[in-house]
């Protein structure tokens, strides 16, 4: 039992299910909804069924590896089916089986969790998955990305893998999880969260921070009249990122941040904009 | 015959299946109505799987008698008896003989026509075409669309089972056909099963683990949750909205009780069960009002052989608990003062400033309102708590916990050694939460709730926001209902006018809208809120008007003023002085306002009705100002036949202008009277006109 053993079993289960498997990108990311793999490709008419591990970075959530659940980098598995399968809910059901869960045994409940991600323009309805009252999986039906409405709805189902790891293993501490049989989630992330920590709440600069998300709008912005999509994007999330480190830092006023998310999501919407555009002209 | 339709959906928010489990017994008695269906017993069910509705309809619709109505039977009809070309044409057109025309009676007149018996449809065949409009016709606070459908409900639906007198109803919905097959339990019996009546298909749902009636299922979670206190000899900390909530959530009750280490117990009773019903959704056990160190939990399922339901429940909330406990140590580390400081950093409103301009601001309208109410023993105490009202926003635990604003902030302030009527306050200040929610029970927590809404709502109106219809960003409705309930509940006395005098000018030049505005926009306001709360206790809507259109300078006195007019409205003397009071008004209606002289009173009645007059004013006006409107009502019917009678002997619009003007000026004195205690033309008489 380890993270990569349910790693694998959910890439084998999703693969059986016609899901390519993509490789996580290679930006910081807050969760894997924001790469191009879920982002661009919900936007479309085509079907599209993918599946990856997405490293996902929440520098407020950072605790200086000292807190036995939070942290500021986690992995979540992202699924994403377009059209949305109309068995899909027990498709999950039986993935969790698949993970050796015996579910008679225990109590999963759909509970009601509407999903929003300001920034992207993008929002769903759906439920935080709880499985003996904890939270393993967030389990969304897109209806809009880069405000723009969805059609046909992808569903995406983005397993916590730590979480889901904690279940299996029985452990009540992140940082006793088995990455493999021989090297454990404490050898592979405590420094790093530790030494993030330190970074993301008292030493990245406030000054060099708030000029770069200034020059990757910039950035952003040159792109998109250049038409090039992808690579605007990725300003996008750089932005996005660098706002989450002000955040950190606690220099983000209330109305300040309403306006970096707006300013965020004005670029994201252009690039949808543009990106549908270009797909419906041969 | 018997009727059942089960939509089977994915999870569906317990508020949305109450809204279409009311939604569709309205719908289906209207269209059923409308289509002739004679209908019994309709009752819904239902779970967060399922919709229910079931019920007893006729078999065919009720035959219809149709009237076609021809031409005036003095057109159709010749002297001689005889049709005349009109008629024929007529019966033509109706594919009938002229001879089968009848003279049928109408509200205009006699005219030709004929009757036609239309043969009612099968039941079968208009269910099949109603229902997918019925279906599709429920809203939901939140809607959602799934696949490659446009279709929009709570939650994608997943099955349809619609039988008629045990025979399967052929209509689909969004591609979804209808069947008499349904499922059971999502994880213990995910198969479909063929069912053929509602008494087969609730047993056969039993069986697999779900029960479809909600109340049913309510018992079954308090006999469960009854057995476990016993055992415990406990009580459960009630919490009827997480009861309501897991009635639904769950297809098939089963409570687990759990425990958690005893080292949490040290952490206050609210946040404990905050923790526990956030999240896990869990009841908090106490005995004697001290938490004890057990939960209550309702799992979907029937059964925890192994205890991993109830291993993993405690090992969630350990985890949650540990949080909590370590948010509790990390905020008590810098006193409230300390934190104090950093209110600045945080906004109330873009326009209104931070919360340490909120802090100022409150500081002076607590003290104008200790003041007003004579609370001196208070004052300096309530001074204190809205200092500190606000510092908890800055504390980890309201940030994990919002719904405890203001408790974190009291009990932090009472760990800090604070008197008891300051915590008291901070602890108590955003009561009362709803109209049924209880208002602060120390008056420092009311004057500091009065004044923190009073805050919000001048400010958010001053800066040219206004409620309407669905929209209310900041809750000013609420609010207001807060501050009215607040002052009735503890009968404070004191001009509400100069209160939001007060208000408008500690604000200063942060409100843009003209001060005049804002107050009578606020005055509006809170009349509306007025007539809400009353009318929502049962009250009658003309006497509420006439209680709250008397003014609402005294929010207490409009109450009081109302509890009179509700006391006496059956009294003989009612009646008589309302109409009265109506026949002044009308005399009054566009007079310019004159003044008496008492040398001018020339005939006896006049000078009667002005004696009485003065002797029931001297004796009322202590009586109003001391909110004894019931006493003064009974004093009030006496004038009434004075002023029988002067309007029996005097003429009023007399041509001798001075004397017209000096009986005007009478009338207009005692109307002036009588609006002090209620305005008596908002009341409404049976066989009069009602008031506009």
């Amino acid at each position: 039992m380890s993270i990569q053993s349910l790693i694998m079993d959910l890439q084998k289960f999703w693969a059986e299910r016609g899901c390519y498997l993509a490789q996580p990108y290679d930006l910081e990311v807050g969760a894997g909804t924001m790469t191009p793999d879920t982002f661009f490709r919900v936007l479309d008419k085509r079907p599209w069924k993918v599946a990856y591990v997405q490293p996902s970075r929440r520098p407020t959530d950072g605790r200086y590896g000292e807190n036995p659940h939070r942290v500021q980098k986690h992995f979540q598995y992202q699924v994403i089916m377009k059209p949305s399968p109309s068995d899909i809910q027990q498709i999950y059901i039986k993935s969790l089986g698949a993970l050796g869960i015996n579910l008679q045994d225990h109590d999963i409940r759909f509970d009601e969790d509407d999903w929003e991600a300001p920034s992207i323009g993008a929002w769903g309805v759906g439920w935080q998955v709880l499985l003996d009252g904890l939270e393993i999986t967030q389990f969304t039906y897109f209806q809009q990305a880069g405000g723009i409405d969805l059609y046909p709805v992808p569903v995406e189902i983005t397993y916590g893998l730590e979480r889901l790891e904690m279940f299996l293993e029985g452990k009540d501490n992140i940082y006793d999880l088995k990455w493999s049989e021989d090297v454990s989630y404490q050898d592979l992330r405590f420094i790093e969260e530790r030494e993030f920590s330190e970074y993301n709440f008292s030493l990245a600069s406030i000054k060099r921070l708030r000029n770069s998300f200034l020059s990757n709008e910039n950035e952003a912005r040159m792109l998109i009249d250049k038409d090039l999509l992808l690579p605007a994007y990725d300003m996008c999330l750089k932005c996005s990122h660098f706002f989450n480190l002000l955040d950190s830092r606690g220099a983000i006023s209330v109305t300040e941040r309403v306006k970096m998310i707006a300013q965020i999501r004005g670029l994201v919407s252009q690039i949808a904009e543009k990106y549908i555009a270009r797909k419906n002209t041969p | 015959m018997e009727f059942i339709l089960e939509l089977n959906t994915e999870e569906m928010p317990p508020a949305h299946v109450k809204a279409a489990l009311v939604q569709l017994e309205e719908r289906f008695k209207e269209q059923l109505l409308s289509q002739n269906v004679e209908r019994r017993q309709i009752k819904t069910y239902g779970t967060c799987r399922r919709l229910v509705v079931t019920g007893y309809f006729s078999p065919t619709q009720k035959d219809r008698e149709e009237e076609f109505i021809g031409p005036p039977k003095a057109v159709g009809m010749k002297q001689d008896g005889s049709f005349s070309s009109a008629a024929k044409g007529f019966a033509k057109s109706q594919g009938v003989r002229v001879s089968e025309l009848k003279v049928i009676k109408t509200a205009k007149g006699e005219y030709l026509g004929l009757k036609k018996i239309e043969r009612g449809m099968p039941t079968r065949d208009i269910l099949s075409e109603i229902l997918p409009q019925i279906v599709s016709s429920l809203s939901f606070p939140k809607m959602m669309r799934w696949g490659e459908s446009s279709f929009r409900f709570s939650r994608p639906i997943k099955n349809i089972l619609c039988l008629f007198g045990g025979k399967k109803l052929s209509f689909s919905i969004e591609g979804i056909r209808a069947g008499n097959s349904t499922t059971g339990h999502k994880i213990y019996f995910p198969k479909k099963i063929k069912v053929r009546s509602f008494k087969e298909y609730r047993e056969a749902l039993k069986k697999m683990k779900v029960v479809i009636d909600q109340e049913e299922r309510r018992k079954m979670i308090l006999s469960q949750i009854g057995r476990k206190l016993t055992s415990l000899k406990a009580e459960l900390h009630p919490d009827e909205g997480l009861l309501e909530r897991l009635v639904y959530d769950i297809e098939y009750p089963y409570v687990i009780l759990g425990s958690f280490p005893e080292e949490y117990l040290e952490l206050p009773l609210e946040v404990l069960s905050t923790a526990m019903r956030e999240g896990q959704k869990l009841f908090s056990i106490v005995k004697e009002k001290k938490q004890q160190p057990f939960f209550l939990g309702v799992a979907d399922a029937y059964q925890d052989s192994k205890s991993l339901i109830r291993k993993g429940n405690e090992r969630v909330l350990k985890a949650r608990l540990d949080d909590a406990k370590f948010f509790w140590e990390q905020d008590r580390k810098a006193t409230l003062r300390k934190k104090a400081k950093a209110l600045d950093k945080i906004v109330f409103q873009e326009k209104l400033g931070s919360y340490e301009d909120k802090t100022q601001r409150l500081k002076k309208i607590v003290s104008y309102l200790a003041d007003k109410i004579e609370a001196t023993k208070e004052k300096k105490q309530v001074i204190q708590a809205a200092e500190l009202s606000k510092v908890d926003l800055l504390t980890e635990m309201v940030r994990e916990f919002p719904s405890l604003q203001g408790n974190v902030g009291g009990l932090y302030a009472r760990e800090e050694k604070y008197p008891a009527l300051v915590w008291k306050a901070v602890y108590e200040h955003y009561q009362p939460v709803s109209l049924d929610d209880e208002p602060p029970a120390s008056l420092t927590g009311a004057i500091l709730s009065i004044a923190d809404r009073l805050d919000s709502i001048v400010g958010v109106i001053g800066t040219g926001i206004t409620v309407t219809g669905s929209k209310d960003p900041f809750g000013l409705r609420r609010n207001a209902q807060g501050v009215c309930k607040v002052i009735i509940e503890r009968k404070l006395c004191l001009s509400f006018m100069r209160l939001l005098d007060k208000v408008i000018a500690i604000y200063g030049e942060r409100l843009q809208e003209p001060k005049e505005k804002i107050k009578s926009y606020c005055l509006d306001f809170f009349s509306n809120r007025l007539r809400y709360i009353f009318e929502r206790q049962g009250y009658r809507y003309d006497l509420v008007n006439a209680s709250v259109s008397a003014g609402i300078d005294n929010l207490y006195h409009s109450y009081l003023r109302l509890i009179a007019l509700d006391s006496l409205k059956d009294s003989p003397s009612f009646e008589p002085l309302i109409i009265i009071a109506k026949r002044v008004n009308n005399i009054l209606k566009d007079q310019p306002l004159f003044k008496v002289n008492q040398a001018l009173l020339a005939e006896k009645e006049e000078r009667e009705l002005y004696t009485t007059f003065s002797i029931i004013k001297n004796n009322i006006i202590p009586l109003i100002s001391k909110g004894d409107f019931s006493q003064a009502q009974r004093i009030i019917f006496r004038i009434r036949s004075s002023i029988n009678s002067f309007f029996d002997n005097v003429l009023v619009m007399t041509d001798e202008v001075r004397m017209r003007r000096n009986r005007l000026a009478l009338l207009q004195a005692i109307s002036k009277l009588l609006i002090q205690v209620a305005d008596y033309s908002q009341i409404v008489i049976e066989g009069q006109d009602s008031p506009k």
